[in-house]
Parts: C-alpha cells; structure tokens; sequence
C-alpha cells in the first residue's frame, strides 16, 4: 500500500469522530553500511511508516501518531486522536486545517537510488574503504526511500517520494585525518571513490599538526564546515517563532544589512540542487523564501500556526514542522548560500594570505543565541595558511564565534556551492542539507586548542 | 512477542548466522508543552517493532521491521543475514554469555500514562504561571511520560522481558531586553528532569512552588553584569556537573569509543586500552562508578540489549583509570541499549556517578577566595577526543572570600579533561548528590538518543579558565 492509501484509509477513520481531520504518512525505507577501521561494523536495514493524525473537534486540536498500519491500528489512532481533541484547551494559535493547493512538481525521486539493496549499499561502502588509500577508512554509505503523504477533510491530498543517497568517510590514523562527504537525490550524484579519495589526501596532510595561538584569524571555510555552521545559526534566527518570541539575531533587524553585501541566504526547498521537497508538514506548498539578501536581512520562514500569532501580513511559506515538533516552530531545512567569484577554495586561500583553514566543525554549541554566538572544534583538517597558501596542519582548535561577525567581512567566496547533508538520521528519515559554497572571512575567533588530528 | 522473536532467530540460524538475538519493542511516550499560558504542543505517540541483530561469517547485520507479525519479524533476521554477509567476512564474535532468563520492571505508584492529557496540560499551566514576569516574555512548562515493553531472545539461550516507564518535566523563562536575552530553568535545563519513576516524581519537583524564583532570576540576568574573564577557582553545581561528568567522563569511557567505532560522527576517545589501571584521570577525590542498578535512573534495567544482567562498574577509582563501559564483543560487557527496535545496540553509558565526597555546598563556597559558582547548563561543547571542552551556564555568582555575592551572566568556564578533573579539591557530601536525568545523548548513525542518568553532587576546581572573548 502506498502512503497515499494508508493516508486515505486512516483518514476515513479519524473523520468519523472528528469536525475535521489530517491524516499524515511518513515512510522510509533505508540501509546504512557504516564502517570503522576500514571494516563494516555496523550495518542497518530500516522499514517503518508512521502515520499522524490530526482531530479537530469544536475548535480544540488532537495529535496521536503510530506505526500500526493495519485496520485496528488506523482506528485506534483515529480514536487517540479525537479523544486528545476533548481534552485540550482550544489553541489560540490554531489557524484551521490548510485549504487544497497546488503543489509544484518537483524531481527529488530516482528509480536507481530507490533499487538499492543492503548488496548495493554494502558494495559502495566497500568502495569507500578501498579508495581511501593507506589510511584506514571510518563512516558510511547509506540509501532510502522516504515517501510522505497528506490528506485531509478540506481536501488536501499531497504526496510525494524522494530519495537520497549519503557517503561520508573520515580516513584516519594516529595524528592525521580528513574528511568528505557528498550526498544527493540520486546515487549518480555521489561519486564515493572521489569523496574516499578527497578524505585520504586530506588525511596525509595532516600529520604533525601544530598549536596554533588563540586569537581573530582571516579564515577559509570549505562548505562542510560552512554549512553546519549555518544550521545551527537559523535554529534560532531564520524561523519565524524566534523572530516573534526575540530570540532571533533577526529581531529588530528586518530591513538592515547585518552581513557583508556578498552574502546572500535562501531557504529554497524548490531547489532541485539539494534535497527538493513539494510542500510542508502540513502539506502547503513549499515557497522559496530569502532570508538575507545582498547582506541584508529580509525575512524567515513561517508556518500557518505562527502566521496566525503574528496576525497582519503575515503567511505561511510552507514550513511547518512534523506536528509532534510544532512547539519548535518553523524550520529552515533548506538552506543555500550563494555562491561568489572565486574558482576555487585556493582563490580564498591566497585571498585570506594570512588565517585558518578549516574543513570541518565538530560538536557545535549555541553560546548566545539572540547573538548568534556558538562555539565548537575544528577537526580532520585544519590548516594554517601562511602566505596566501595553505602551510603546515594544526591541532584541532576550539572557536568562539558569532556568526554574524563571521559574516559581516566576507572577502570572497566560491562560484560553486555544494550540498551538504545535515540530516543525522535520528528518528524517521527526512533527508535535508545545506547548499553551501566555500568562504573566506576576516574574522574567526579561535579561543584554544585541543587534540590532534586523528585516532 | 517472545515467540516472535523466538521465530526471528531460528530463521536468523537457519540462514546461515552464527549468533542472533531479536528485540521486540512497543513503546508509547506523551508530552506536553505549554506556552505563555496556551497549549504549545501535545504529543502522543506510540511505535512496535522487532530488530533482529545477527553475525554471519563473523560480520555484523541488523534489520529492524515495523510490524509485529511472524512473517516481519522473519524477512528482517534474513533481511539482516543479506547485510551480514554483504558486509563481507570479519572476525568479530560475541563472549560467551550463560542462559540469562528473568524480567525487570520500574518501580512506580502512579502509571504516568494513566494521567489523563487534561490533568496534564492542567498540570503545565499551573507550573509555568509563576514563571510571569514583565521581562519574562516566553514562560514555558513540558513534561514527558513514556512506557517501553520489550523482549529479547537471543540464539545463545537470553530470554527476557523488561518494562521501564519514565517521566519527567521542567519549567523554562526566557526573559527579554535591550537586545538580549537570558534563560533560566528548573529543575534542569533541556525540558526539565527525567526518571525511570511515576507520576509521584513528576509531583515532588514542586515546579510550581520554584517557578517564581526562576522568573525572578531570568528577568535579574538582564541586568547582572558579565561574568568576567580570567583564571580562578569555580564551585560547579550538582547540575552542570552532571553534563561535565557525561561529556569529559562518560563518553571517553565507552570502548567502542576507544576502538574507533565512533570515529566518524560522535567521535573517539584520548583514552587508550592500555591507559586502564594507570592513568591518571582526576584528583584522588575523584571516583566514578557506571551503575546500572541506581533506583530511577534512566540507565537503569535488568540486562542490557545483548542480555547481560545489571552490575555496576567502576570506571574511575581515587583518580585513576579502572574500568570501561563495553560489549560482549568489545569487553567489559553490560552497556549495550539501543534506541527503540529501529537501531542496532551500541555502547552507552547507563547510570555514571561522581560519588559523593564529605563537604557541604558551603564548605566547598568557603574555601574560595576569589571565583565564581556556576548554575545550570547553558551550551556545551567538546572535542571529538573528549579534552576540550567549553560549557556556559545559565547563571553565576561570584565569591569573594568564601561568601557567595552578586549574580552574574554569561558565564562559561573551558579546560582540558584529565587537568580539569586533576584541579578538584573537594566534593560535595552525599546530601548534596542528586540524579539528573537526560534524554537527549545522541551518538550513532543512523543516530540513536539514549536516556542516561548521573548522580553528582557540587564540587569545587581550582585554577579554571573562565570566560572567553567573542
């Protein structure tokens, strides 16, 4: 049965007791080939769908959510749902269950991707290991299928399938590591040799890392380091909950330039280059939505639920988290930075002369949030550049930095942007990532220093 | 259930797997989350599944199914043996482990889940209004209640049943002005505290009688000065010294850590094997012991997901390095969980202490000079060997001659572990030891979140950086 029709059969359930009802279909099927020390240790086959329902009874709003598909299954969480309904109080914020819209079409789907099996998955994995060279090879290859769906009494009907495809390995030994990633909607997008090759050349150079001197360094960051960076700023600032509630480096800023006017922030889920989505959680249409242009802030990104706190002109751009996540507010999964004039990350490296380079963050904290100020390590491949070069490798290195600092001098960034997986695979699998270039800053503050490279 | 998985492993075994053991999991979880007085989010979830875990020609596979039927259960012990053996040939092996057979349950008077969503929602309102403060402009109140059943049989002779049931819930106000803001918390940050308890527990967290002083607190942050930077002596509470403990303690110590299994993502460890029974890892008052037995700890069972029975561990004794948190394939076997029947076991931590010492809060204030004492996490960073950390607190009050003054803001406090810990001097007694709850460790890909505990008490450093320059 598709998610359509498990959709449609939990619905007809839930409208029975309801004035009006949602039901949602999440389903994935999913392999994992992770490997440590050039060996696959861990590798997982997933195959759930988990249906939410919404009840709506005289105002008041009801959410049960499981993964019994079958006909007592669907009743049941039709009956959660509506007996959650009567014991509510009505929400304020509730702004009614959307209207039908057209949902654009959108290529997110390859047939390929959805074929692959634990052989296939286990061979790319294999292929990771093999092409990392000398150095042992850590991380995974994994595939899914993820299909969500959406119908409701004011007759929505929306579903879509998507695939994707991830690589990552770390090549590591003692005192050196690097690090690659690449990921896409369709497996002929990920070259796994090239990203094992690219983390083994990284690795090789990083041996007898150096202390480098805390301080404000000119610094170039590749996408994968840029990209995470940027997720963990918009958690707070590009969503329309932190803006009302203040908690947002965008309060009070809307209309100001807050970054270098090179710097230019879309959350564009339409965008077929990253991991394309047709609509919301609600199933409303997904809007492309620019939220820093030229350097100055214009906007966030909305739900109904937060349009309807904020009154005025204020709309939905198609945002809306899973229900049981609606507290967080609307999200920005779709992230893309565009990109400069630069060639290449050589260019911002003789650009910056004199800094840090960085291929990775790890294990970022938000410090400060209405600053946007987070800390976090470098690691598996933190250079010095010396010269317009990039010089000897150094020890991993902590930073604290706020991140409108980091963009507020941007002295150049790649013509080329990449996407970057932010999806770490908890939960149900919802594939997203940052469409990010390289950029070179004039300012990242690194506070101290911590191990070395490597195992 | 047991039957279910019964079938899984014979089907395991009858396509070629030398070992295999399957989980059967149901689980049902509510929260609530209540806002400015207004409904925020109510949640009521429930998932079932098998996992069935399987070693073919010495490689792993595992293959999670989310149904509950004879033929599920079967396609994923094959599905899991096609993994194995894609993966290609290793030499990894399970320790013998002897027949294990018995049933766990949590300690509860008042099933959490028979609490009806009104009595709940009701229970949030009533918890966050105190929290009301002009400056206070988000007043928020959550709570989580979840049962899990699971069985699991194994082909080398587990056969065993468990239900834990968990709930917790906690307060937050978020007070805005002049272009910041500031948070403060109870009874612990990140949605409150947590316990393998009933509702009673939920009840004697008294967030309603706290919630004014934790308003009044958020909205003083807006003035108090910062935390000035420099290197001096801290008291770090029972709290924050819960995370201190997980992040520089808890995750080095996990041996698939050490042995690279983590590379990738969560990371590895500056421990090596052969650092046991030598490295200096603390001061002498320093002793941590895994305990998986601790009453209402979130790490708290019968026997682990691959079936060995609950016992505690010491990890750190008088300052040295005595034992790992481990596998039956790694050693030190007894920490393996996974998160729900989707994910395959890995190591995690279960219930980690820093046992209690003999001073009282204000004995370990007194012997400060000139610091600061540090209350309730705010961030938290690390490297990915677990040396360095960074961590912010949501308040702190300075001391000057042994006496706590004025509160102070944006405190964070950074170091290097094995220093850190090397710079305690004095722990707090065992009044002062409290069990935090978290629900949120993630380690894993595809990821997994296990619910950990930690008791701890305050305890004071000496010589700690403090502050950082943005």
């Amino acid at each position: 049965m598709s998610a359509l029709e498990v959709a449609g059969h939990a619905l007809a359930c839930a409208a029975e007791a309801a004035d009006q009802a949602e039901a949602s279909v999440h389903s994935a099927r999913s392999g994992f080939a992770r490997f440590a020390g050039s060996t696959q240790h861990q590798p997982t086959l997933v195959d759930d769908t988990v249906v939410t329902v919404r009840a709506v009874r005289d105002g008041r709003v009801g959410v049960a959510v499981t993964n019994r598909t079958s006909d007592a299954g669907l009743r049941d969480v039709a009956a959660r749902a509506a007996d959650a309904a009567d014991r509510v109080r009505a929400d304020p914020d509730f702004a009614g269950l959307p209207e039908p819209a057209a949902a654009p079409s959108l290529d997110g789907y390859d047939e390929e991707t959805a074929a692959l099996g634990p052989d296939e998955q286990a061979r790319f994995a294999a292929t990771a290991i093999a092409a990392s060279g000398n150095t042992p090879a850590y991380g995974f290859f994994t595939s899914g299928v993820t299909e969500l769906a959406i119908v409701s009494t004011t007759g929505v009907e929306v579903s879509q399938r998507v695939t994707d495809a991830t690589v990552v390995v770390l090549a590591a030994a003692e005192g050196c590591s690097g690090y690659a990633t690449q990921t896409s909607s369709a497996v002929a997008g990920v070259d796994v040799e090239a990203c094992a090759r690219e983390a083994g050349e990284k690795a090789a150079r990083t041996s007898g890392a150096q202390e480098a001197d805390p301080g404000d360094y000119r610094a170039v960051l590749e996408p994968y380091a840029l990209a995470e960076l940027l997720s963990y700023f918009a958690w707070d600032s590009f969503g329309a909950l932190g803006l009302l509630e203040e908690r947002s480096y965008l309060a009070g800023r809307i209309g100001e330039r807050v970054f270098d006017e090179k710097v230019s922030i879309a959350d564009d889920g339409l965008d077929e280059r990253g991991l394309p989505k047709a609509f919301d959680f609600e199933g409303v249409p997904k809007q492309r939505v620019q939220l820093v242009e030229d350097g100055i802030a214009c906007g966030v990104v909305w739900d109904r639920r937060a349009a309807k706190r904020a009154g005025g002109d204020a709309r939905t751009t198609g945002h809306a988290p899973p229900l049981t996540l609606q507290a967080h507010g609307p999200a920005a999964f779709a992230l893309s930075m565009a990109g400069g004039e630069a060639e290449s990350t050589d260019e911002l490296v003789a650009a910056v002369e004199d800094g840090i380079y960085l291929t990775r963050v790890h294990y970022l904290g938000i410090v400060q949030p209405r600053e946007g100020v987070l800390t976090g390590m470098t690691r598996d491949g933190t250079f010095r550049i010396r010269d317009g070069r990039i010089a000897e490798p150094l020890v991993n290195l902590r930073f604290t930095v706020a991140v409108p600092t980091m963009l507020r001098d941007v002295p150049a960034l790649t013509r080329s942007v990449t996407l970057v997986n932010q999806a770490d695979f908890y939960g149900d699998r919802y594939p997203f990532g940052v469409l990010a270039p390289g950029i070179a800053t004039a300012h990242f503050n690194i506070t101290g220093g911590g191990s070395t490279p490597g195992i | 259930m047991r039957d279910l998985c019964g079938n899984a492993v014979d089907a395991a075994l009858g396509a070629g797997a030398s070992y295999a053991d399957a989980r059967a999991v149901l689980r049902r979880s509510q929260s609530v989350a209540t806002k400015n007085g207004n409904v925020e989010g109510v949640s009521d979830q429930e998932t079932e599944g098998i996992g069935v875990r399987v070693l073919v020609d010495g490689s792993w596979g595992f293959a999670g199914a989310g149904t509950l039927t004879d033929e599920s259960a079967r396609e994923a012990a094959l599905r899991a043996c096609v993994f194995a053996r894609a993966a290609g040939g290793g030499d990894r092996r399970q320790a013998p482990l002897a027949p294990q057979t018995g049933s766990f349950e949590t300690a509860v008077e008042i099933d959490p889940l028979s609490i009806s969503l009104d009595e709940k929602i009701d229970f949030c309102l009533e918890a966050e209004r105190g929290l009301a403060r002009p400056e206070v402009k988000v007043a928020e109140a959550f709570l989580h209640a979840q049962r899990e059943h699971k069985v699991l049989v194994s082909s080398d002779s587990v056969d065993v049943e468990q239900e834990h049931v968990e709930c917790g819930a906690g307060i937050d106000a978020t007070a805005v002005g002049d272009g910041t803001t500031q948070i403060r918390s109870y009874p612990s940050a990140y949605g409150g505290l947590t316990a393998q308890a009933g509702w009673e527990y939920v009840l004697g967290l008294r967030l309603a009688d706290e919630a004014p002083r934790v308003g009044e607190q958020a909205a003083a942050l807006l003035t108090a000065p910062e935390c000035p930077a420099g290197v001096m002596d801290v008291v770090i509470d029972a709290e924050q010294l819960a995370l201190q403990l997980h992040e520089s303690v808890g995750h080095p110590t996990e041996l698939d850590r050490v042995l690279g299994f983590e590379a990738a993502y969560a990371g590895t460890s500056f421990l090596h094997p052969e650092d046991l029974g030598s490295l200096r890892y603390g001061s002498e008052d320093m002793n941590v012991i895994a305990d998986p037995t601790t009453p209402s700890g979130l790490g708290t069972f019968g026997f682990d997901d691959e079936g060995v029975p609950a016992e505690p561990q010491a990890i750190v004794r008088e300052g040295v390095l005595v034992g790992w948190m481990g596998s039956r394939e790694v050693g030190f076997a007894g920490s393996m969980r996974a998160d729900g029947w989707a994910r395959m076991p890995l190591v995690r931590m279960t219930n980690l202490h820093l046992e209690p010492g003999d001073a009282t809060l204000e004995e370990l204030i007194a012997g400060v000079e000139r610091g600061v004492y540090l209350e309730t996490n705010k961030s938290w960073s690390i490297d990915d060997k677990r040396l360095n950390f960074q961590f912010g607190t949501q308040v702190a009050w300075e001391i000057a001659d042994g006496k706590l003054g004025r509160m102070l803001r944006d405190a964070t406090y950074t170091g290097i572990t094995p220093q850190f810990w090397g710079s305690m001097d004095a722990v707090g007694n065992s009044d002062a030891w409290r069990l935090h709850g978290f629900t949120n460790c993630g380690k894993g890909q595809p990821g997994q979140s296990a619910h950990v505990s930690h008791g701890t008490p305050p305890a004071r450093f000496r010589g700690v950086q403090i502050g950082v320059r943005v």
